[in-house]
């Protein structure tokens, strides 16, 4: 039996979101393990893994966060294709290689399948960049990986009830990709599948940064060398401190960039309208667009 | 007597910017230098700084870079004015306090009435540094922009730009925090000027951090407020971290900025694709020829 998971703390997003999801994924049978958030991330996931490892029948458990919105009816048949290899502890939908941080995305990413739906400024879709995989970049590719995005993560009846998310950690951030490092560290794979999801998110990735930056060094220094790759660094100390404050201001600069340039270009935008509205012909052709429009 | 200077590396840009500006904001019997560049920013800035501390009768020296236009006849007054308290040895158009580092525009800016004058997206106008709050000047602060900053005799005569910042990033900020140990103040004025800029704020990326590094090495401990770093590992966590944090703010900014943008796209899109748009298309042509005669 394959089980779904999900920590509440927006009920009307999950609702919108998770829910559909998980009807149009779930197999009669199917255990639906949602409730609300029991204080961080990582300790609500816990409780539901408590709760999963119970499940006698268990062969996947698929956590998905309360905006995220699973796209594949037959997700189950995918799952158990991605866990048919006993050394699978994990499976996702975006995943990535090379990873040094919580920031994996400043990695090597292999898949990404996935829509960013976002509601601001009117609404709108981001295409990740495997969700039609005819579209998709010669990188693109399912397998073994370093790390997975949480919004959808699989996990496999060992990884249940041998792997806890570390509580210690902070209450959001990282903890993905820790449980990601931990499941390698234990010997089993983290692997991406051809499984789809719509994130129902803000276009802001990263709403508390000083949260964040926590986080973030918090997991570096639990992992640094005890995981190859993570929290390392080419240089001395100071050198690393030195180059890597010269590139967030290089990074701040950029933002501060794209704020002029959304500028320049609404401004740029508006005039193009006002010049065509203004225009000759377009005054010259209102009767016709009236005529249109009763017509219709 | 108010002098003027600017080093020149791209003679159209100084003709049809810098020039114009400096002329309307001279007074008669002003000098004005125009010398081509010669090696870096710092070294171009140290030439004009030689030939004007020869001048007996310097009040100020205005340095101009080529891509700045003065929009200000008032300029001089303004400037004796702020170089009136004898304290004042840097004034500036922009400055900001608080700063940490080569990117002076993360502190608290100070700027009078300046714009920026862009050829990108079609070509416009933005308020400069239109992201943060500003604080109108007069007011004390740590460092002024280079690209148009008034020197008294003083800074003139005693200090020169740092030419082992070879990269040249920084040297404004380098040469107020000298202007500053010597226990002289840098100020801003409200000093009207356009800036014609491409609207990036760093485009040279890769050098600007290798600048911002150098910079770094060279004042490291030694900024006013700075403690000497006891904790180099702590200080690199975070700022991997902040630098993390930064780069992907500026994902969510590109996003953003895309969906901001995307109806009024829409609107044009389906004003120009339009049936009536498309029949008036000869018309709209045969306007265009008749403008052209």
């Amino acid at each position: 039996m394959i089980a779904f998971g999900t920590s509440i703390t927006k009920p009307e997003v999950f609702r919108r979101s998770a829910e559909p999801g998980i009807r149009r994924a779930a197999e009669p049978g199917s255990q639906v393990l949602a409730g609300p958030a029991t204080g961080s991330i990582f300790h609500s996931y816990n409780a539901i893994l408590d709760r999963a490892a119970q499940l006698e029948d268990l062969e996947a458990l698929v956590l998905v966060h309360q905006d995220t919105e699973l796209v594949d009816a037959d997700l189950c048949a995918k799952v158990r294709d991605a866990l048919a290899d006993p050394q699978v502890g994990i499976v996702g939908c975006v995943g990535a290689i090379g990873v040094r941080s919580i920031a994996w995305w400043e990695a090597s990413v292999t898949l990404a399948s996935f829509i960013n739906r976002y509601e601001e400024h009117g609404g709108g879709d981001l295409h990740s960049f495997s969700w039609a995989w005819d579209d998709a970049p010669p990188y693109a590719h399912t397998g073994e990986v370093e790390t997975l995005d949480g919004f959808l993560l699989v996990l496999s009846p060992w990884a249940v009830r041998e792997i806890r998310f570390d509580e210690g950690l902070g209450d959001f951030h990282g903890y993905d990709l820790d449980f990601c490092l931990q499941v390698r560290e234990a010997g089993r794979k983290v692997v991406t599948a051809d499984l789809r999801a719509i994130h129902h998110r803000p276009l802001q990735m990263v709403p508390d940064p000083e949260r964040w930056v926590t986080a973030h060094v918090a997991v570096a220094e639990k992992w640094d060398g005890r995981m190859p790759g993570i929290g390392t660094g080419p240089g001395s100390w100071r050198e690393r401190a030195l180059r890597a404050e010269a590139e967030r201001d290089l990074a701040l600069a950029i933002v501060h960039w794209k704020a002029l340039e959304e500028t320049a270009r609404t401004a740029a935008a508006q005039h193009a309208i006002a010049e065509t509205r203004g225009s000759l012909s377009w005054r010259l052709t209102a009767p016709l667009r009236r005529l249109s429009r009763t017509a219709a | 007597m108010i002098a003027f200077g600017s080093c020149i590396v791209d003679p159209a840009a100084y003709i049809r910017y810098a020039r114009p500006g400096i002329q309307a904001a001279a007074e008669p019997g002003a000098t004005v230098f125009a010398f081509e560049a010669v090696g870096t920013i710092c070294r171009s800035n140290n030439l004009l700084l030689d030939a004007a501390a020869a001048r007996d009768d310097l009040e100020a020296l205005v340095l101009v870079d080529e891509h700045v236009e003065l929009a200000d006849p008032g300029l001089c007054a303004a400037l004796r004015e702020a170089f009136a308290d004898p304290e004042v040895a840097v004034v500036g158009a922009m400055g900001a306090s608080g700063v940490r580092s080569i990117a002076w525009w993360e502190g608290r800016i100070s700027r009078g009435p300046v714009r920026q004058r862009h050829h990108d997206h079609g070509g416009g106008e933005v308020t400069a540094h239109g992201w943060a709050p500003i604080e109108a000047p007069p007011a004390t602060v740590d460092t002024v922009d280079g690209r148009l900053m008034a020197l008294s005799p003083w800074a003139v005569r005693t200090l020169r730009f740092d030419e082992e910042l070879s990269l040249g990033f920084g040297h404004d900020l380098d040469f107020c925090l000298r202007v500053r140990e010597a226990g002289r103040r840098v100020v801003t004025a409200p000093i009207a000027a356009v800036l014609h800029h491409t609207l990036e704020l760093v485009p040279d990326r890769d050098l600007w951090v290798e600048g911002h590094i150098r910079f770094a090495e060279k004042w490291d401990g030694r900024m006013p407020g700075d403690a000497p770093t006891e904790d180099w590992k702590a200080r690199a966590r975070r700022a991997e971290a902040e630098r993390d944090a930064a780069r992907t703010l500026g994902y969510s900014s590109t996003s953003t900025v895309d969906a901001r943008l995307a109806p009024l796209e829409r609107e044009l899109d389906a004003l120009t694709t339009s049936p009536s748009w498309r029949i008036t298309r000869p018309l709209r042509a045969l306007n265009r020829r008749l403008k052209q005669r």
